[in-house]
């Protein structure tokens, strides 16, 4: 072999090899797009997911892409939506991503937000999408769990929630928390019925705020079981927890996130190269794998442990009744519970 | 001719110095007011305004809030029979939180200072520790230890063969975990009381037959009245305003007071502020109401101790009866102290809080460090150190110097506009902090210059937020101090400041330094103000503290409230030590 065909052989392998790379990276945007996000070199995301969890995800975007920083602002969603609000009304919104776990909030907030699609926006479902600039980062669903240490005869399905010999040892996030929890009684009453509530409610069930202290509750042994977002319990059960968690047989309800990019981003670029990721199949791979999600990609990359897709019926609610039901039936809700307000 | 002139140029110097003087108390006050206007009025003002709205007067501009004013947020609130429940528990747990924490702060601080009981520096020390941990971190401390279903001291009694079990998720495990923990609180007042005050007035009781129990109660604790009821009525608007204990142990049986009914309001989605705004309005008005019966209550007595008269402490002794003293503050640092300690230990080296029984107790392999671990493999958690420690410093120092401006203008001038000082400056104790910080970020916002997304920002915040508390725990110093001692620095010739530096502060000190650590532990532990107001460069070790507990992590909540802990121990008392240091190096030098 003489120099001259070594030397093409040996760029044309090392460009084999480097393609599938490159394919890759163009996946996640332009190289105009990645030069430039390189050049910001930071970008600020405000989120009402679970920071822990974030971290989880910005780790793994930093090994991609190391040169950008994500400082995060973590706040529960009420929080989130006022800070937002107020932020962008003095003219100092400091987000270049706001990423929020009720649409319904995030919806009328539309014109804040850019004109931004990831290069796989044809990929994802429309019934997870309420705005052309809002997109379903991440996407959670419903389980129920227990604690394997207490519960001998677990339960099935959601109606076993409510059998008697469960009376005092069920939890529930009470219905007013936020969208996830409205997705979730929603579900109850127009799938498992119109008196499903006040059969769960007979059950005595401790109300929590949120599901990251009901799921703490749970492994610690003050409630046995109840429904939770897999994604909160997951965590724990990968850590060796005693619970088990399953997708109950009559359906299991699913809240898309919706995250956009404000106008006023400083960092627009590094922001687009962000949440490209993030929807990307990569990114949506290990948020499903590592984080217990689902997503909302037509064609699933992955499933959750113990997801048989062709078993396990997803649900997602209407919008126009996601709006206009809330106030009423989280009040109805209130009522059948006795949570007091 | 000559003493003529000169008698009339002295006339008119001394005219011309009343004129400087004049000048310059006025600036004086009016620079307070201007600050104490930015610092509370302002922000009060935007609370008030969304209270009395539906909207949110950055958003919605304040013209359009004042053209939508109406009382509806009030008359809904006020005909909510939640909400007068609430306020009936509020009244009911801080009521009886207050009673069982002047009981323990009073008699400790009367074991440490003026009793020879053993050990008594000890139990000084390790009896402000309480204060270290935040409120969430008590109530999730008190929970490991006293839930019915999994509580460790149940665990321990069913193991022990006993059928005594305890139930904190209660009333009365509310009323007794706010006594404990703000028992520290009552003492810190009563013991720099106490320690500055002369024992001759005893010792004449004592001469004249009276038994040293007929001296602590008809001499000793009338005297440093005030400093009890000063460290009463801060504990009791102190526990109105918290959130964390009554959130971890009334929510698992729906017991709500208004702090835990406010956080609720703002944590719906949709959050409610302006009803929450208006739920802390009433909470501002109960408050007003226990400051303005402290002021009657106090007002027109003397309660001056410390005078121009040599005197050194004296402590009494108690005979064998100095071991009963003795184990009274076992059993209150086994309580107190030993006890949530040892559940977050628990908590923070354990994998798993499941805890079958008291063999899965002590069963080693359940322990390892992997929430240390996790912890410090977040990059925010040092940084959060970091900025936490930054906020206390800044806002101990600038707000310690504040309050000490505040508390001298108010307690030890008669100038005028000094009622409106005292008024403003107490205002804020009344507002709890979840509210606060959504009013300080409506009214902070839009300050030209960048001041949101800054440290100073929470600085700023802390420093109002506590101002009450600073500017009250000096007073007890300033009330303490006799007149005499001033006017003889101004018959020496000494000008205010100058009496200040040599006789007031120096005589204040261990007050000033009382309430700058306080201030600085506070600023730490604050939470609710932070929620709105940390940006992704300054997120404070509170929030991230929250974020743990938010994401149902009682082991990361424990490890990182450890490592809370431990550093505000390690910072207190390096500060303690150096600021004994200069003590003895001052004594030296005067004598």
């Amino acid at each position: 072999m003489d120099r001259r065909t070594f030397t093409t052989l040996a760029l044309a392998s090392a460009a084999t090899l480097a393609l599938p790379l490159r394919a890759r990276a163009d996946e996640f945007g332009s190289p105009e797009l990645i030069a430039a996000a390189k050049a910001e070199g930071k970008l600020v995301f405000y989120t009402a997911n679970y920071a822990e969890i974030e971290q989880q995800v910005i780790k793994l975007f930093n090994k991609r892409f190391p040169e950008i920083r994500v400082e995060m602002v973590r706040a529960p969603g009420g929080q989130l939506i006022t800070r937002v609000k107020t932020e962008a009304a003095a003219g100092k919104l400091i987000a270049d991503i706001v990423d929020h776990s009720d649409r319904a909030l995030m919806q009328p907030l539309e014109d804040l937000f850019q004109d931004y699609a990831p290069p796989n926006a044809a990929d994802y479902s429309k019934d997870a999408l309420v705005s052309a600039k809002l997109w379903p980062r991440a996407t959670i669903a419903w389980s129920i769990a227990y604690n394997t240490e207490l519960v001998k005869d677990p339960p099935k399905s959601w109606i076993d929630l409510t059998k008697a010999q469960y009376d005092k040892l069920t939890g529930q996030v009470f219905a007013q928390s936020g969208g996830t929890t409205w997705t979730r009684i929603m579900f109850e009453r127009q799938v498992l019925g119109e008196d499903y509530w006040a059969k769960q409610a007979a059950t005595h069930p401790v109300l929590y705020p949120s599901g990251a202290p009901m799921a703490d509750s749970l492994v610690r042994g003050e409630i046995a079981m109840g429904p939770l977002l897999y994604n909160v319990i997951y965590q724990k059960k990968k850590d060796g927890a005693p619970v088990e968690i399953f997708f109950p047989p009559e359906g299991v309800p699913v809240n898309p996130y919706a995250t956009g990019i404000p106008k006023t981003a400083s960092h627009p670029n590094a922001a687009k190269l962000f949440l490209n990721w993030c929807l990307s199949k990569e990114g949506q791979t290990f948020m499903v794998k590592e984080l217990g999600n689902l997503t909302s990609l037509k064609e699933p990359p992955a499933f959750p442990e113990g997801f048989d897709p062709k078993v396990v019926k997803l649900w997602y609610p209407n919008f126009d009744q996601y709006v206009k039901l809330h106030a009423a039936w989280v009040a109805d809700w209130d009522k059948t519970f006795g949570y007091r307000q | 001719m000559h003493g003529q002139a000169d008698r009339r140029s002295e006339a008119m110097r001394s005219a011309s110095e009343g004129t400087r003087r004049r000048a310059f108390t006025g600036l004086w006050v009016a620079a307070l007011l201007a600050i104490l206007s930015f610092l509370v009025i302002y922000p009060v003002f935007m609370l008030l305004l969304g209270a009395l709205t539906d909207t949110n007067p950055v958003v919605d501009g304040i013209r359009l809030s004042l053209s939508h004013l109406s009382v509806a947020n009030f008359l809904a609130v006020l005909a909510n029979p939640n909400v007068g429940e609430a306020l009936l528990n509020t009244l009911i747990a801080c009521g009886g939180g207050t009673l069982i924490a002047v009981a323990i702060g009073l008699l400790f601080s009367w074991i440490v200072v003026r009793t020879n009981t053993p050990f008594k520096g000890f139990i000084a020390a390790a009896s402000i520790l309480p204060l270290f941990a935040p409120p969430l971190v008590a109530g999730v401390a008190w929970a490991i230890l006293g839930s019915p279903k999994t509580g460790l001291i149940n665990t321990m009694f069913k193991w022990m063969g006993s059928d005594l079990r305890i139930d904190l998720y209660s009333m009365w495990g509310l009323v007794f975990v706010f006594g404990i923990y703000y028992a520290p609180y009552v003492y810190m007042f009563t013991s720099s009381a106490l320690r500055n005050m002369d024992p001759s007035l005893e010792e004449a009781a004592e001469i004249s037959g009276a038994s040293a129990f007929a001296t602590l109660f008809t001499v000793t604790f009338p005297l440093i009245m005030p400093a009890i009821v000063s460290g009463m009525l801060l504990s009791f608007i102190v526990m109105l305003g918290i959130y964390g204990i009554p959130a971890v142990l009334g929510a698992p049986t729906n017991l709500n007071v208004l702090t835990t009914y406010i956080f609720k309001l703002t944590n719906w989605s949709p959050p409610l502020y302006n009803t929450a705004a208006a739920v802390a309005i009433i909470l501002m008005v109960v408050t007003g109401l226990l400051v303005y019966l402290q002021q009657k209550l106090l007002s027109g007595r003397s309660y001056t101790t410390v005078a121009g008269k040599a005197f050194r402490p004296r402590s009494l002794d108690l005979g064998p009866w100095r071991w009963l003293t003795f184990a009274l503050g076992v059993v209150y640092l086994l309580v107190v102290v030993v006890l949530p300690s040892l559940a977050l230990i628990v908590a923070a080296f354990r994998k798993f809080m499941f805890i079958r029984d008291a063999a899965s107790l002590f069963d080693m392999r359940q322990y390892s460090l992997m929430h240390f671990e996790s912890i410090f493999d977040n990059p925010l958690t040092m940084r959060s150190i970091y900025n936490a420690v930054e906020v206390g410093v800044i806002t101990a120092v600038v707000g310690g110097a504040l309050a000490f401006a505040i508390g001298y203008t108010i307690h030890r001038t008669r100038v005028a506009g000094r009622g409106a000082i005292d008024l403003i400056s107490t205002l804020p104790v009344a507002i709890p902090g979840l509210v606060v910080g959504v009013a300080y970020l409506w009214a902070w916002i839009g300050v030209p210059g960048g001041l949101y997304g800054t440290i100073w920002i929470l600085a700023l915040a802390f420093i109002a937020r506590f101002m009450p508390d600073t500017v009250k725990a000096l007073s007890t110093s300033f009330l303490q101090i006799h007149r005499e001692l001033e006017e003889a620095a101004w018959v020496c010739g000494r000008g205010m400041l100058g009496t200040i530096a040599t006789i007031v502060l120096p005589l204040a000190r261990p007050g000033v330094l009382a309430s700058m650590t306080l201030l600085f532990v506070l600023a730490i532990r604050e939470l609710g103000s932070s929620l709105f107001l940390y940006t992704s460069n300054t997120m404070v070790m509170s929030v991230l503290l929250l974020d743990y507990y938010e994401g149902g992590n009682v082991g990361k909540t424990a490890a990182f409230s450890l490592v809370q802990t431990v550093l505000l121990g390690v910072l207190i008392g390096g500060a303690n030590w150096l600021s004994r240091g200069s003590a003895q190096r001052s004594a030296a030098r005067t004598g």
